[in-house]
């Protein structure tokens, strides 16, 4: 049955999942990655409530939600609600709000398997038994959190095949839309940022290149709290996390030289300054007057220093040295095919902007080669090209709809089957998807 | 709790982000699947006005056998539009040409998110159609001098909705009998299963009397005689039996009786799921309460402050 109906595909990040089924261009389903449960909020860590409960309550035959035995019969394990059903819960009373994903990495299993099976049969409306799942890891994963991912979904959820991939692979994939990739292949730089965390990946034909991956603590929960305290330095009327992200993502954009755009500010206040309706718990609108954050916030990326004060390295700076730090024969590929992903590059003129800097590095660093040999041999320069795409908000997603959909994808799975025999150890490895020699 | 829902969650909400008055019209093109071999198509093929919605089902034939067009032309009558090229059946709304009202609207809506349930409401409804002739003719005789067709009621009406499992209706005077029969391939799915059906069968005796009657077997059921294909005798497979009352069957409880009984094995397949998941989780709490046993155990001299490294080359302090 599982081989005519189209693979699942869940990229579950620390901000939100993307779910959905392959083949379609955008996932049907996004989400927070959030669950709700009975009791207070909890950290990530640990498990969940340890009290036994009977979970086989026949809820069925009662006909009804709940209905009057559940209260008695200790089923606080069942009641839960996740994504944005699990925000509205927790701003009422009796529950709390985890999220089981920290910096891109799976911490709460308990919580996780929950929002699996709650995504799978509330949300997505799949026998986990009749479909192949495509899941996302970050990268740098470690194998344990693979195989505890096989354990759930082959034990618990008797899933038909599993692949995992890395997001930064799929991101790859993704910009093949893109008219600039010319060629199909799995070579380039990975900028992968969301909620937790930015990633730095080189990826040579389909391999991460591990040892040469950075990361960098700026992503888009640090920047949604930048325009939080500018907009409370400010006093305006509502500076609550959900306004500054709305903000953030509607109006903040990226400049070419912050000192020029204060300037533009000054010059053309009444096309530069916005003004944004916030709507109040009460239900009455408030105006948000919305100023120099629209650049300075984004910023945080070029100019670590107006954020942090303990990560001062820019972005571009990152990538440059991520690229020297990999192996000499790839280096040009991963310049001419650097490839944003996530929903914090999504900022206008970010990649233009990260094009000019890295571009600006390697220039000087050739031009202070050349001085060195004495300018007797001249090097060719190096094509430095930064991509941007129009999948790029949900990259990973995307790449795993793509890849998820081709003919051989289900022979790339690992089975129930597989997995039976030997073990959880079997998802350490999985065959190329989409690497040389695939359609 | 871990009721499902009737309707597909997608379909509602897409259309209700489309119908809203300020959306503007994008082109849409979806496959998303539903439970039982169900899959949808969404698209803009004409404009992006019109949404055409499209449904295979595996066992559509058959439902057409019991009634299906006529229930659909019921349901969505003006929407109806020839079935697009590898699908069974097709509607299409569009968006310059909606009902006035939000209640109208909304109820469009809920109706279009319900096609695999109208479909498959099909059988159930001439099901509990043919209860009610039979009854009203059995209520003229004794039930000695009942002809033959009256007592023994009539046909099963079989449903092979997925690869190895159907439903079997079958309506006689005084009740409807639906029969799941369902297959197990994993051992420890079947043990779950088991315990859940027992709770279902016990649950009835014990205080929800309303509840219908609920029969847990390996070998067919009598009601199945002559029926093709059956297995029976084996571990993996079973039949689950429901028996709809004359209480169950009135007109006023009719709909919400076969959504809910249609989606039996989806959530009968996600409480054995959910059950898992807990017993995992228990199992992971029992493991971290053994190991917190053995940390405090470690000698003392190793409980100084330290620095590690994770992969990701983060540093952190153990202890201290
Ligand atoms: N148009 C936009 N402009 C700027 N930021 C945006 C935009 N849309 C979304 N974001 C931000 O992107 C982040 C979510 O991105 P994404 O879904 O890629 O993250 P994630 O996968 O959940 O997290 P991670 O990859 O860190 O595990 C949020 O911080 C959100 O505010
Ligand atoms: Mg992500």
């Amino acid at each position: 049955m599982a081989n005519h109906t189209p693979a699942v595909v869940m990229d579950n990040g620390t901000g939100y999942s993307k779910l959905g089924f392959a083949g379609n261009d955008s996932p049907s389903f996004v989400f927070p990655t959030a669950i709700a449960t009975k009791g207070p909020t909890g950290g990530a860590g640990g498990s969940g409530s340890g009290r036994p409960a009977v979970a086989n309550k026949p809820t069925f035959l009662t006909g009804g939600a709940g209905g009057h035995l559940s209260g008695k019969r200790g089923t606080e394990d069942l009641d839960f609600f996740i994504g944005d059903e699990a925000l509205t819960a927790a701003s009422g009373p009796g529950y709390g709000l985890h999220y089981p994903i920290r910096h891109g990495q799976i911490e709460n299993w308990d919580h996780m398997e929950r929002f699996w099976s709650n995504s799978m049969f509330k949300y997505l409306r799949v026998e986990p038994e009749d479909h192949h799942f495509l899941l996302t890891e970050p990268p740098l994963n470690p194998p344990e959190n693979r195989e505890n991912t096989a354990e759930i979904m082959f034990e618990s959820f008797n899933c038909a095949g599993l692949y995992i991939a890395v997001q930064a692979v799929l991101a790859l994939a993704a910009s093949w839309t893109s008219s600039k990739v010319q060629d199909r292949s799995l070579t380039g730089t990975v900028i992968d940022s969301g909620e937790g965390v930015t990633h730095v990946i080189p990826v040579a034909e389909g391999y991460v290149i591990g040892s040469s991956i950075k990361s960098i603590p700026i992503a888009g929960r640090d920047i949604t709290y930048f325009v939080q305290s500018m907009l409370r330095d400010r006093g305006e009327p509502d500076s609550s996390l959900k306004t500054a992200e709305r903000i953030k993502e509607e109006h903040c954009y990226v400049s070419p030289d912050i000192v020029k755009e204060f300037a533009r500010f000054d010059r053309e206040p009444a096309d530069r300054f916005k003004a944004f309706d916030a709507r109040q718990p009460g239900g009455r609108t408030v105006t948000v007057d919305v100023g120099y954050e629209r650049f300075l916030a984004p910023e945080i990326f070029f100019n670590p220093e107006i954020y942090s004060s303990d990560f001062l390295t820019p972005l571009p700076n990152i990538v440059d040295t991520t690229i020297q730090t990999s192996p000499i024969d790839v280096r040009r590929g991963l310049y001419k095919n650097i490839v944003l992903s996530g929903g914090s590059t999504l900022y206008k003129d970010f990649g233009r902007r990260l094009q000019r800097d890295i571009r600006h590095l390697v220039d000087e660093r050739i031009k202070l080669s050349e001085a060195k040999a004495g300018n007797a041999a001249k090097s060719g320069g190096l094509d430095v090209q930064v991509i941007t795409h129009k999948r790029q908000r949900h990259g990973p997603w995307f790449g795993g709809s793509l890849l998820g959909q081709t003919p051989e994808f289900k022979s790339y799975c690992h089975t129930k089957a597989e997995y039976e025999e030997i073990g959880p150890s079997i998802v350490r490895r999985f065959a190329l998807l989409g690497g040389p020699g695939s359609s | 709790m871990l009721l499902l829902d009737y309707q597909n969650v997608l379909i509602e909400s897409l259309l209700k982000d489309r119908f809203a008055p300020e959306a503007t019209p994008t082109a849409i093109d979806q496959i998303v699947s539903d439970f039982d071999n169900v899959t949808f198509h969404i698209s803009t093929p004409e404009s992006k006005t019109r949404i055409l919605i499209s449904t295979s089902i595996k066992c559509y034939r058959e439902l057409v056998q019991y009634g299906a067009e006529d229930v659909l032309q019921r349901e969505y009558g003006p929407y109806i539009v020839a079935p697009e090229q590898g699908y069974d059946f097709s509607v299409q709304v569009d968006l310059e040409n909606l009902p006035e009202s939000q209640e109208e609207k909304d109820e469009l809506v809920r109706k279009i998110s319900l096609l695999k349930r109208n479909a498959m409401a099909a059988p159930f409804e001439q099901a509990f159609d043919e209860y009610a002739a039979l009854h009203e003719e059995a209520s003229k005789y004794t039930s000695e001098s009942a002809p033959q067709g009256v007592r023994e009621g009539g046909g099963v009406r079989a449903i092979h909705y997925r690869d190895e499992e159907a439903i079997y209706i079958k309506a006689s005077h005084d009740r409807v009998t639906v029969i799941f029969s369902t297959v197990f391939r994993e051992e420890t799915d079947r043990v779950y299963g088991k315990v859940f059906l027992q709770e279902f069968v016990d649950a009835r005796r014990r205080a929800i009397q309303n509840a219908p009657q609920v029969l847990f077997r390996h070998d067919p059921p009598l009601e199945l005689e002559g029926q093709p294909n059956l297995k029976a005798g084996k571990g993996d497979v079973g039949y689950i039996t429901f028996v709809l009352f004359p209480r169950h069957l009135t007109p006023a409880r009719r709909e919400e009786v076969i959504s809910h009984i249609q989606t039996f094995r989806d959530y009968f397949h996600y409480h054995i799921k959910a059950s898992k998941a807990y017993i995992h989780s228990r199992m992971r709490r029992r493991t971290a309460d053994f190991l917190q046993v053995l940390r405090r155990a470690r000698p003392e001299a190793e409980e100084g402050t330290k620095e590690r490294k994770t992969a990701s080359g983060r540093t952190f302090k153990v202890g201290g």
